[in-house]
C-alpha cells in the first residue's frame, strides 16, 4: 500500500461523502416508517428510464456551468458565492440580446447572446472583485449581497422592458425570442444516433458547449503558463510570489473569469425552453453549483460527474416523491449531508496523505 | 585552561545534571550541567544551534530530556509542562512575546488566573496586587493601556509582570535584548537587578557579550551542545568568551581558486529596512557583491538578516536606500522585475517560500522559470521540453525522485535543497542569493552545497550568503561582513580576520563596542 | 406605522443574529452560517409556539439554532475545515431539514400554520404621555429582551472570565493555550452561544412579525448581522448601534417610497449599505487577530 496509499485515500473522499449521506438519508427514510433499500432501488429504477437520463442531463447542464464558475473562484481561495446573482443578470444581459436584435443569422445571434450573458455576470462580479483587491472587502459577503441585489435590480429593469402585448393579469415576462435566438436541441443528432429521447426533451447543444468549456478550462489550467501560476498561487502564495507571481493579480483575473461562465449557467433554460425571462425565472442553481464544485473539489473535469451526480439525484427525488410517497426533500438533505460530509473527509484525507508523504520521506 | 566559578555562596536554586537531549540528526543539548544559585542573575550564552534553547524547554517543561536530571532546591524532579513548571515557580519570558495587543496591561497580566467571584473577574482586587507588584520592583506601567500602545520594552515588562504575578522565583528570559534599543536595555537592566536584589534568580539568554558583561553574575558558554564552562563576570573579558563561544573553526577542505573578482553585480546603499511593529531591522547598511566572488554576511539570527534579504529579493519594500541589480536600480521593482533582471534566490525557509510542497518535483523546477522562452510553446507550456529540462537537472544535480509525479513533500531535505538550487543555478543567473542554504542539511548535502557555491562563482557569478553558521561563512567567503543589531559591524576580506574576531563582532564587542551598556 | 416601530422590525432580527456573530468571532470562527441558523431558528420557532406556544417556540428556536451551530463547531473547531465553506454548506443544510421537517410536521412545504407571537406590553406610565405613544405602546417583549441581550453581552465580554478568555482566544490562540485556556472549549462556547442568538433572530421574524414560518423569510438578515457585527467593532454594543442604524435606514427609506424612486432600489438598500461597510467606506474596522484561522493543536496552522 505503499505509493497507492495516499492515492487511495484521496479517491477514498467522495466514496465516504456520498456513503455518509447514504447513511444519514436512510436513517431520515426509516424515521418516516420506510424501507431505505426500497427507496433506493425504485430511485436507480426511475432513473434508468430513457425519460429520466434526458431530464439529467437537461439539469446538469447548468449545474456544469456554475460548478464550473464556482470551482474556478474557489481554486485560488476566492469564495464567490455570487453564481447566483452573476448568472441572473447574465441571463437577463442574455435576454435584453436576444429579443432586441431581430432579422440576425442565428450562429451571430447566438454568439452575440452569449456574449451578453457573459459580460453581465463578468460585471456583476467585477464589483465585489475590485471591492477585495482594493479595499479587502471579504467576497463571501459582499458577493451574497450583489445576489440580493440583482434580484432586484433586474426585476425592475424586467418590468421596464416587459412585452406590453399581454393583458393585465398575465405574468411579467420578456417579448418572447425570435426564432434565431433558440438554441437547437440535441434530440435529431441523439436520434440519428440511436439513442432515441422523448419528443418532449430540451436537452440541447448547451449540454456539449458546458462538456467543452469543462475540458478546456481543465486543458488551459493544466498545460498553460498561466495555469501553472494558479496552480502554484492557489498551492502556496509565498511561495509563489517569491517566484515573480503577483498572486492578487491572478485571484482578481479568475474572479471576474468566475462571473463571466457564471452568466451561462442560465442559458441552456433561457435559449432552449422558454424562449424569454420572466418573473418566474429558475433560481438557485448557483448554491447547487457550489455544492457541484465542492463535491469536484473545485476540480473542472470533475465537476462533470459531480453535476451527473446532483442532475441524477434531483431526478431521483421526483421519482420517489411520485412513486415512493417519500417526500424529495430527504434528497436534498442528502446532498447537503453530502458536502459537509466531503469537505470533512477532504480535510481529514488530506491531513493523512501528507503525513503519509512525510514518513515516506523519512 | 578556562577559569572556573569559586565565590558564591548562596544556595543553589536549580541544578541540571548531565541534561541530554536528542533530535533526528542533532544532539542538541549534550551531557550538560550547569547550577543557578538563588539570587544570580545567570547569563547563558552560545551562537545558534548551540542548545541554548532546547535546554530552556527542557527548563519549562516544553520538552523532556532523553537523559540526566533537573534538581530544585536539591530535589530531583520531573517538569512535564509549562503548568507544572510554574507551579514550582519557573517562570519564562518568550523572545516572541505572548500578548493579546488590544487588551491592557493589566488584563494580559491576569489573564488564565484570574481573582474572580462566580465567573466575575474581581477588577480592584486584581488591580491593587498587580499594581503592588509593578511598584515593588519598580516597573512603570499604565495598567489601563492596551498593550499594542506599549513600546516593546515597556511590553516585555508585561511579559515580566505575567510570570511574577504567578509567583515565579526563576525568571527566563530568552534574548531578552534581541527587540529593544539601547535605552530600553538600560531600563531592563535596572529591572532585573531589582529583581534580583528582592529575591528572585534570573537566567539570561544571549548571544551578545557586552550585555551579558554588563548584568550577570555568572556566565556559562555553550557550543554545540555542550558546556564549555561557567565563569564570573566580573573575571571574565570578551576576547576569552567569544572565542569560547565560537571555538576554533574546523575549515572545510574545499577545493578554492583564489577569487577574481569582476564588475558588482549587486550594490546595496545607505538601505534602511522596516520590520515587524514598525521597527527598523536593518540601518543604513551598504556593500556590493562582485562577478566571480562569494561575500558571506555572518551574524546571530534575528539581527536584520531576514528583513535584509527579503528586501534585496523584492518580497519587502525598503525605508530608504537603494538596490542596483547589474548597475539597474531595482528598488521599485517587483519580484519577477528583479529575476527577470538575473536575480536568483535561495530561501532560508524551502518549506513557505522556496517550494510548492503539492506540486511535483518537476513543477517545482520550473517555478520562476515558467515564462521563459526556453520552453516553447506561447501561452502553453511545452511538456516535452519541461520534462527534458527537468531530467537534466535530476541528473546534473543528482535529485533522486521515485517517479516524475511525487510532490517535493516527500522528498528527503537533501534533496529538496538540491530541486532549490537546481532551479535557482538553472539560465545563468546574474546574482545568486542564498539564505542559510544549508539549514536542515546532513554532512553530504551540505558538502554538495558547498562545492556548488564554490563552482558557481568560478564560472563568474556574484554569490551572497547569508548565514548564521560562522563557520559556513569562513568556510566559503570571499569576503565577509557581520551583521549585528542591523548595521554592518565590520567588512573584512579572507585571511583578515579569524573566528573569534567574528565572533567578537558577531556578539557586539566590535567598534561599536564602546556603547555598551552599563 | 410610526417610524421607530418600523425602525424596531429590522433592528431585533439583526441585533440579535449579530450578537451572536459577535461572540463566534471574538473567539475567532467567523460564521457564514448565521443565516442558517436563523432559518432554523424560524422553523423551530413555529413549531414550538404551535405546539406549546410562543414561549416555547422562543426556546425551540434557540435550542434548534445551538444545535446546527454545534455541527459548525465539530466541523470548523475539531476537523479544521475552512469556516467559509462549512458555513455554505451548512445554510444548504438548514434550508434543506426546515423544508423537509415542514413537509413532514406540517404537510406543506413552504409555511407552517399561523401561530401567535407573545402579548405586546406598554411601559406603564409612559404610555400615556402622546408624544410618546407610538413608542412605548404594543412592543413586542423581544425588543427588551434584545436590548438586555445586548448590555449583558457587552458586560460579559468585557468582565467576566469566560469573555476575557474568549476574546483572548480569538487574538493569539496559541498565546491563550500557553496560559492553560482550553482553545477548543471556548470555540465551541462561541459558537454553540451564536446558534442559539441566530435562532432567536428567526424566532422573532416568526412569532412577532410574520406569525408564521415561511420559507425564505430571512432574506439574507443573517448577511447582513454579519456586516452589522463588522461594522459594530465586533462588539456587542456596537452591533447594537449597527443594527439600530440599518433598521432606522429600511424605515426612512420605506416612507421615501414615492413614484419617481423604484421599490426594488429602496429594497436593495440594506444590501447596498452592507457592501459599503465592508468595503471600508463607512467605517474602517479590525476584527480579531485569530478570526477566521482554524487552530491546530499540534502547532501546525
Amino acid at each position: 500500500m505503499r505509493a497507492g496509499g495516499p492515492l487511495l485515500a484521496q479517491a477514498a473522499a467522495p466514496i465516504v461523502a456520498v456513503l455518509a449521506g447514504g447513511l444519514i438519508a436512510s436513517a431520515i427514510i426509516l424515521a418516516i416508517h420506510e424501507n431505505p433499500l426500497r427507496v433506493f432501488a425504485l430511485m436507480a429504477a426511475f432513473n434508468m428510464q430513457p425519460g429520466s437520463v434526458a431530464s439529467i442531463l437537461t439539469s446538469a447542464t447548468p449545474l456544469i456551468f456554475a460548478g464550473l464558475a464556482t470551482a474556478i473562484g474557489f481554486r485560488v481561495n476566492v469564495f464567490n458565492i455570487g453564481v447566483e446573482g452573476q448568472y441572473y443578470v447574465g441571463a437577463f444581459a442574455a435576454s435584453l440580446a436576444a429579443f432586441g436584435l431581430r432579422g440576425v443569422p442565428p450562429a451571430l445571434h447566438l454568439t452575440v447572446i452569449v456574449a451578453a450573458a457573459m459580460l453581465g455576470g463578468l460585471l456583476w462580479g467585477w464589483v465585489p472583485a475590485v471591492l477585495r483587491r482594493r479595499r479587502g472587502a471579504h467576497e463571501v459577503i459582499t458577493t451574497i449581497m450583489m445576489n440580493y441585489i440583482a434580484f432586484n435590480i433586474v426585476l425592475y429593469l424586467l418590468g421596464l422592458v416587459r412585452d406590453r402585448h399581454l393583458g393585465s393579469t398575465a405574468r411579467i415576462r420578456t417579448p418572447l425570442f425570435p426564432p434565431s435566438a433558440q438554441m437547437p436541441r440535441l434530440t435529431p443528432l441523439l436520434n440519428a444516433l440511436g439513442a432515441p429521447l422523448p419528443s418532449y426533451s430540451t436537452l440541447n447543444w448547451f449540454l456539449v458547449i458546458a462538456l467543452a468549456l469543462a475540458m478546456v478550462v481543465w486543458f488551459w489550467l493544466r498545460r498553460s503558463r498561466f495555469g501553472y501560476e494558479v496552480r502554484a498561487a492557489a498551492l502556496n502564495p509565498p511561495a509563489a510570489e517569491a517566484a515573480g507571481i503577483n498572486v492578487a493579480q491572478i485571484q482578481f483575473v479568475m474572479f471576474l473569469l468566475s462571473g463571466a461562465i457564471a452568466g451561462l449557467v442560465g442559458l441552456s433554460d433561457l435559449l432552449g425552453r422558454t424562449g424569454y425571462f420572466d418573473i418566474d425565472f429558475p433560481k438557485g442553481l448557483g448554491f447547487l453549483g457550489i455544492s457541484v464544485a465542492l463535491l469536484a473539489r473545485n476540480d473542472p473535469l470533475g465537476v462533470i460527474p459531480a453535476a451527473l451526480l446532483f442532475g441524477y439525484l434531483d431526478r431521483g427525488a421526483e421519482g420517489i416523491q411520485a412513486f415512493g410517497s417519500v417526500p424529495r426533500e430527504v434528497i436534498t438533505i442528502l446532498e447537503a449531508v453530502i458536502i459537509l460530509a466531503i469537505v470533512v473527509s477532504y480535510e481529514i484525507m488530506g491531513r493523512y496523505v501528507r503525513v503519509l508523504r512525510k514518513q515516506e520521506a523519512a | 585552561m578556562v577559569p572556573q566559578d569559586a565565590e558564591s555562596t548562596a544556595p543553589v536554586l536549580i541544578e541540571l545534571q548531565e541534561i541530554t537531549r536528542r533530535f533526528p540528526g542533532l544532539l542538541a543539548n549534550d551531557r550538560v550541567s550547569l547550577s543557578v544559585r538563588e539570587q544570580e542573575i545567570h547569563a547563558l550564552v552560545g551562537e545558534n544551534g548551540a542548545g541554548k534553547t532546547t535546554l530552556m524547554n527542557v527548563l519549562y517543561g516544553l520538552c523532556q530530556p532523553d537523559g540526566g536530571r533537573l534538581l530544585w532546591r536539591g530535589r530531583p524532579v520531573v517538569i512535564r509542562g509549562p503548568g507544572a513548571a510554574l507551579r514550582l515557580g519557573i517562570g519564562m519570558v518568550h523572545q516572541h512575546f505572548m500578548l493579546f495587543p488590544p487588551f491592557t496591561v493589566l488584563e494580559n497580566v491576569i489573564l488564565g488566573a484570574e481573582p474572580a467571584r462566580t465567573g466575575v473577574v474581581a477588577l480592584r482586587e486584581a488591580r491593587a496586587h498587580v499594581a503592588g507588584l509593578a511598584d515593588q520592583y519598580g516597573f512603570d506601567l499604565d495598567l489601563d493601556a492596551r498593550v499594542e500602545a506599549l513600546s516593546v520594552g515597556e511590553q516585555q515588562r508585561v511579559e515580566i509582570l505575567k510570570v511574577l504575578y504567578r509567583g515565579a522565583q526563576l525568571l527566563i528570559l530568552d534574548e531578552p535584548t534581541a527587540v529593544l534599543g539601547p535605552q530600553e536595555v538600560r531600563a531592563l537592566f535596572r529591572n532585573l537587578r531589582r529583581l534580583r536584589d528582592q529575591g528572585r534568580t534570573i537566567i539570561f539568554i544571549s548571544h551578545k557579550l557586552d550585555e551579558v558583561l554588563g548584568i550577570a553574575d555568572r556566565i556559562t558558554v555553550l557550543r554545540r551542545g555542550r558546556v564549555i564552562g561557567t565563569v564570573q563576570a566580573a573575571a571574565a573579558r570578551p576576547p576569552m568568551l567569544a572565542e569560547m563561544m565560537v571555538g576554533r573553526p574546523v575549515l572545510m577542505h574545499v577545493p578554492r581558486s583564489p577569487a577574481m573578482p569582476g564588475a558588482a553585480r549587486l550594490e546595496v546603499a545607505g538601505l534602511s529596512v522596516s520590520g515587524a511593529g514598525g521597527r527598523l531591522r536593518v540601518r543604513e547598511v551598504s556593500f556590493s557583491v562582485r562577478a566571480g566572488e562569494i561575500y558571506a554576511i555572518a551574524g546571530v539570527q534575528g539581527n536584520g538578516q531576514t528583513e535584509l534579504v527579503e528586501s534585496i529579493v523584492g518580497l519587502r519594500p525598503s525605508a530608504a536606500g537603494r538596490i542596483l541589480l547589474a548597475g539597474q536600480d531595482v528598488t521599485a521593482l517587483s519580484v519577477a522585475a528583479r529575476r527577470a533582471a538575473g536575480m536568483a534566490y535561495i530561501p532560508e525557509d524551502r518549506h513557505r517560500l522556496g517550494l510548492v510542497l503539492a506540486m511535483s518535483a518537476r513543477e517545482n523546477l520550473i517555478l520562476g522559470h515558467h515564462r521563459r522562452d526556453a520552453f516553447p510553446g506561447g501561452p502553453l507550456l511545452d511538456d516535452r521540453a519541461v520534462d527534458r529540462f527537468a531530467a537534466e537537472c535530476c541528473r546534473e544535480y543528482d535529485i533522486r525522485v521515485a517517479g516524475p509525479g511525487t510532490p517535493a513533500l516527500a522528498l528527503s531535505g537533501g534533496n529538496q535543497q538540491r530541486l532549490v538550487i537546481a532551479r535557482e543555478f538553472a539560465f545563468t543567473p546574474t546574482i545568486l542569493i542564498a539564505a542559510q542554504p544549508t539549514r536542515g542539511l546532513d554532512v553530504g548535502a551540505t558538502e554538495f552545497v558547498y562545492r556548488r557555491l564554490h563552482q558557481i562563482k568560478d564560472r563568474g557569478l556574484a554569490v551572497l550568503l547569508v548565514s548564521v553558521d560562522l563557520e559556513e561563512a569562513l568556510a566559503l567567503a570571499d569576503r565577509i561582513a557581520v551583521l549585528y543589531n542591523g548595521r554592518i559591524a565590520g567588512e573584512f576580506r579572507r585571511g583578515e580576520a579569524d573566528a573569534a574576531t567574528l565572533g567578537l563582532y558577531m556578539a557586539g564587542g566590535g567598534p561599536q563596542a564602546g556603547r555598551a551598556v552599563p | 406605522m410610526p417610524l421607530a416601530a418600523s425602525a424596531i422590525r429590522l433592528t431585533v432580527p439583526i441585533l440579535l443574529a449579530a450578537l451572536g456573530g459577535v461572540f463566534s468571532e471574538r473567539g475567532g470562527v467567523v460564521n457564514i452560517a448565521l443565516e442558517g441558523m436563523m432559518i432554523t431558528g424560524t422553523f423551530f420557532a413555529a413549531l414550538g409556539a404551535h405546539l406549546h406556544g410562543p414561549l416555547a417556540g422562543a426556546l425551540y428556536a434557540a435550542l434548534g439554532g445551538a444545535g446546527l451551530a454545534l455541527v459548525h463547531a465539530v466541523v470548523t473547531v475539531t476537523f479544521g475545515v475552512d469556516q467559509i465553506v462549512a458555513g455554505v454548506a451548512l445554510n444548504l443544510l438548514a434550508a434543506g431539514v426546515s423544508r423537509f421537517l415542514t413537509i413532514q410536521i406540517f404537510g406543506v412545504a413552504t409555511q407552517s400554520p399561523g401561530v401567535s407571537g407573545f402579548a405586546p406590553f406598554s411601559v406603564p406610565g409612559l404610555d400615556r404621555v402622546q408624544a410618546l405613544a407610538p413608542l412605548v405602546t404594543g412592543i413586542s417583549p423581544f425588543v427588551p429582551a434584545a436590548l438586555l441581550l445586548a448590555l449583558l453581552g457587552q458586560w460579559t465580554l468585557r468582565r467576566t472570565v469566560f469573555g476575557l478568555r474568549l476574546r483572548a482566544v480569538g487574538e493569539n490562540p496559541r498565546a491563550a493555550e500557553t496560559l492553560g485556556i482550553n482553545v477548543y472549549r471556548m470555540r465551541y462556547a462561541g459558537v454553540v452561544l451564536s446558534g442559539a442568538l441566530a435562532g432567536l433572530a428567526g424566532a422573532y421574524l416568526v412569532l412577532e412579525q410574520a406569525h408564521s414560518y415561511l420559507e425564505g423569510m430571512t432574506q439574507g438578515l443573517g448577511f447582513i448581522a454579519l456586516a452589522a457585527v463588522i461594522f459594530g467593532n465586533w462588539w456587542p454594543a456596537g452591533a447594537l448601534g449597527a443594527a439600530a442604524l440599518f433598521g432606522l435606514f429600511e424605515a426612512v427609506s420605506l416612507r421615501i417610497v414615492t413614484s419617481s424612486v423604484p421599490y426594488q432600489f429602496i429594497q436593495s438598500l440594506p444590501y447596498v449599505v452592507t457592501i459599503l461597510v465592508l468595503a471600508g467606506f463607512v467605517r474602517r474596522a479590525t476584527p480579531p487577530a485569530a478570526d477566521g484561522i482554524p487552530y491546530r493543536k499540534d502547532g501546525v496552522e
